[in-house]
């Protein structure tokens, strides 16, 4: 008896202690006043409390609104005070929960219902409700509020429909299931009363809400930091927010950091100046600066990183435009195999190696290298070979006369103008590497940068231009950028506001870009995205050159450094220095 | 007296109306506006963008614009920044201080090393240190500011002595009253001494050629041969009619407090007047630049006064009715 007793008593503490394990092993971090908090699971370490970070921010904020706010400076202390419904990964890129801890998507895709975390307060103190989710929606719809966020959430000129379904969820609904919903729908949360009342005199008013001259403590948001001071050309401190909604693995409430200061330098000089001299502690280098910093590392106490590819990258786009370009160029322009025989005549390794120090990968498709979710590398690639480009030529009915000159079927001289915007030095070296090449060919090839309003001028209003080299930056969804590659669009540069596709490729595109935005399964919208990058690197109305790699430069007494998407080096809330004395 | 001051004070309104007009003109009519660089996000529509340019009245013909511009600032109502989005009197207001605090320092280190350094050299001439102090002038003319704002830069980075740019430290709010005007002092080193440096070099030269064309007159050689001590020659006598000149330059001086040392605050990073209205000019911001011509404008008239009437003050051969 005595035995058996024995044995239940062990087995009972047994389970008792396997429970006790699991339950810990198991148990997710809660927060005292937030039941669900947001662990953050991309940072490896634990970190430290305490601390000031400063960075350098190349030119002045211009608002503190972020309905409104629509450059990058703005954006680096909106994203620290304000949060939207879901936020981007930047490691794999994925859209994550936010503020909204999780959502759902009816059967036919065309309704989207999130679910509020529970316990989240402005920093004022007032709770987070769905009001102010709605208040934000609205507020991005009225007409008058200088916001570029209404695009996004605009299907085929329709703009979605939300309504609130009870105190914790919203629902949005819109006429196609749109795929890209999750990408769009996170724009940052405002609250309402502390807005409600500019938005009631007006677009226009509440534009002018929440900019740089207002007192900081009216500056009221969710996100790590909050707005300490505003020093106009100088600086903007901010302090953590002792009531954030995320927490490490331990359960220890985020960010870590006591100051977040981001000073404002005049040129990226003058940045690079401050890391050198220890006053800012981050600094994004550019290619050409790798190996010189690599050598200052020991001295200056940092590491620069080789991180991945930007998602933008510079191009070659010839107008095939009737409207900006007569024959006999609009036929050359028109002729693909021009095109291809243009394309494998770049010499694109020059390229990388005088204007990158050789810190770029070689560009074949639309889609980066560095876009892990969607560049496709099986796409036609054009390696540079002058004799191959002289074949393509002569089968093209391009003849070289004897006096060296290229000449197409008609006699005529084959010369164009490439132009791009003056004072980059990155495009003027660019463009003069391309009027070597091609002139090899026996073009007639004439460079000639211009003021970037000329320009944009030009891209956007007349069409009147021949060749230009430009870039554009790329967001991690290709159908992003349907203003581009639609061939309704405005920015589809070769031949912008086409009524109906000139051209089978272009239709194709079209379909397939219709069908990405309904695609809401992420694999599918793959496929599509790797039958549009096929398209266009056989087509080849964008000459895409190189993918710059990015350089992040850290200093090491940081921690929580993980290398992410087009070099982001970390979570500005889990960011921590090793030792803190200051 | 009065009554000229009144007619210079009238005459200014035409030539701001003119300054003004002109300026929207070519503002407007070159290629481009405020919104060309939003045209090129790929995410941003045609359409969005037509909005914001009706929102900021752009697609209003110009003459439209330019008078509802001038009715508004008639009610002292400069408009508002289209990139900020605030007010253009708080957005200059915002620099104001900053740009005078560097102005009038560099005036203040040009003045006071030009006038004895030129007296220096015109009573020496042709003497040793004159010709240094010429050479060291002509590299001073000739040197562009940012090139010397630059190399200072260097310096600093390199020895540690100065911080590099800027106008305040980080911990400047929680400073005493007196650590704050150090840490503004350390800051303003580099740039009051380029351009203090800068400016010193031409005036030096100035006073120094007055000064020796004044030495020459008749009246000094009467007042040495009648016994004075060369002291109150030179200073009772020469230097004051010497400076004469000197004054005019003095009340233009003036009128250029306001004005934006632009390249310079650029490199060195000085929140002021001159990196903003470069700003502004490059992005097209409308109302921003026409806000700081009307000011520039302003003060240019006011300098140009004020040199005047220091000059009927200090030479009694000048009268104005």
């Amino acid at each position: 008896m005595v035995r058996r007793a024995t044995i239940y008593l062990m087995a009972g503490t047994l389970a008792l202690a396997m429970a006790f394990i699991a339950g810990s092993l198991g148990a997710a971090p809660r927060l005292p006043d937030i039941p669900n908090p947001k662990v953050a699971a991309e940072a490896p370490e634990i970190g430290k409390y305490g601390g000031t970070y400063v960075i350098s921010s190349i030119s002045d904020f211009r608002t503190f609104n972020p309905v409104v706010s629509q450059d990058t400076a703005s954006g680096l202390v909106t994203g620290a005070i304000f949060d939207g419904l879901v936020e981007q990964n930047y490691v794999t890129g994925e859209i994550e929960p936010a503020l909204a801890e999780s959502w759902t998507v009816s059967r036919d895709g065309k309704s989207w219902t999130f679910t509020l975390r529970q316990g989240i307060r402005w920093s004022d103190g007032k709770p987070l409700t769905i009001e102010d989710v709605l208040f934000t929606f609205q507020a991005t719809f009225t007409p008058g509020v200088d916001t570029s966020n209404r695009d996004g959430l605009t299907f085929e000129g329709k703009p979605v429909r939300w309504r609130k379904l009870d105190e914790r969820r919203i629902q949005f609904t819109t006429e196609k299931p749109i795929g890209l919903f999750l990408r769009f729908v996170g724009i940052e949360i405002v609250p309402k009363h502390k807005l409600q009342d500019a938005l009631a005199k007006g677009g226009a008013e509440f534009s002018k809400t929440w900019g740089v001259n207002t007192p900081p403590r009216d500056i009221v948001g969710t996100g790590p930091y909050v707005l300490q001071s505003y020093v106009p050309g100088q600086r903007a401190t901010l302090l953590r927010n002792t009531t954030y909604w995320k927490a490490d693995r331990k359960g220890n409430r985020l960010p870590y950091l006591t100051r977040y200061i981001i000073l404002i330098v005049p040129n990226v000089e003058a940045a690079r100046l401050k890391f050198l001299s220890k006053e800012t502690d981050a600094y994004s280098a550019r290619p050409r600066e790798f190996a010189e910093l690599k050598q200052l590392e020991k001295q200056g106490n940092f590491t620069i990183y080789d991180g991945p590819e930007s998602f933008g990258s510079e191009f070659l786009v010839l107008n095939q435009n009737p409207a900006g370009v007569s024959p006999p160029k609009l036929t050359w322009f028109q002729d693909v195999r021009f095109r291809r025989a243009l394309n494998h005549a770049i010499d694109r390794n020059t390229i990388v190696q005088q204007i990158y120090a050789g810190r770029a990968t070689l560009a074949w498709s639309a889609v980066s290298v560095g876009n892990k979710l969607f560049h496709n590398p099986r796409v036609q690639q054009y390696p540079y070979d002058l004799t191959r480009a002289q074949q393509l030529l002569a089968e093209a009915g391009y003849q070289k006369g004897t006096d060296g000159v290229l000449r197409d079927g008609q006699g005529n001289v084959i010369e164009f103008t490439i132009s791009t915007n003056a004072g980059n030095p990155d495009r003027e070296a660019i463009g003069n590497i391309l009027r070597q090449d091609f002139t090899k060919l026996g073009m007639r090839v004439t460079f000639a940068p211009e003021s970037f309003p000329t320009l944009v001028g030009k891209l956007t209003g007349t069409y009147k231009w021949e060749a230009i080299v430009i870039g554009l930056t790329g967001g991690i969804e290709p159908a992003t950028g349907r203003n581009v590659w639609l061939s309704s669009g405005d920015l589809h540069m070769w031949r912008p506001n086409q009524k109906e596709p000139a051209t089978d490729w272009e239709a194709e595109i079209d379909r397939l870009f219709e069908q990405t935005s309904a695609e809401v399964d992420q694999s599918k919208r793959k496929v599509l995205y790797n039958r549009f990058q096929e398209i266009v690197a056989t087509q080849a109305p964008f000459m895409h050159f190189a993918y710059p790699k990015s350089q992040p430069a850290l200093r090491n007494t940081l921690g929580n450094i993980k290398i992410g998407l087009q070099g982001a080096t970390g979570e500005l809330e889990t960011r921590y220095y090793k030792t803190v004395f200051k | 007296m009065l009554r000229y001051l009144a007619r210079r004070l009238i005459q200014m309104i035409p030539l701001i109306f003119g300054v003004t007009l002109l300026s929207f003109i070519v503002i407007q009519l070159s290629p481009g506006d405020f919104l060309a660089e939003i045209r090129l996000n790929p995410v941003v529509s045609g359409e969005t963008v037509d909005a914001m340019r009706r929102n900021f009245g752009l697609d209003q013909p110009l003459f439209i614009q330019y008078a509802k511009w001038l009715w508004r600032l008639l009610h002292l109502d400069f408009g508002f920044s289209f990139a900020y989005h605030v007010p253009v009197t708080w957005l200059i207001g915002s620099r104001l201080v900053n740009t005078l605090i560097l102005n009038i320092a560099a005036l203040v280190i040009a003045w006071l090393l030009a006038i004895p350094i030129g007296i220096h050299a015109a009573t020496r001439q042709y003497s040793v240190s004159d010709n240094a102090l010429s050479l060291t002038a002509y590299l001073g003319i000739s040197t562009p500011s940012f090139f010397s704002g630059l190399l200072l830069l260097f310096v600093a980075f390199k020895t540690g002595w100065l911080p590099i740019g800027g106008m305040t430290s980080l911990d400047y709010d929680i400073l005493p009253w007196y650590g704050k005007i150090l840490d503004v002092g350390r800051h303003l080193v580099i740039p009051a001494s380029v351009l203090g440096f800068g400016a010193a070099a031409g005036l030096m030269r100035q006073m120094r050629g007055n000064l020796l064309e004044v030495l020459r007159q008749d009246y000094v050689r009467t007042a040495r041969s009648k016994g004075l001590a060369e002291r109150p020659v030179i200073y009772k006598h020469a230097v004051r009619n010497a400076i004469n000149p000197l004054i005019t330059l003095f009340g233009f001086e003036i009128g250029g407090l306001l004005g934006g040392a632009a390249i310079l605050e650029n490199v060195v990073g000085w929140p002021g007047l001159g990196r903003l209205i470069l700003e502004a000019v490059v992005q097209k911001d409308l109302y921003v630049v026409m806000g700081s011509l009307v000011i520039g404008s302003f003060t240019l008239v006011l300098g140009n006064l004020i040199a005047d009437i220091l000059l009927a003050l200090s030479d009694p051969r000048i009268r104005y009715d």
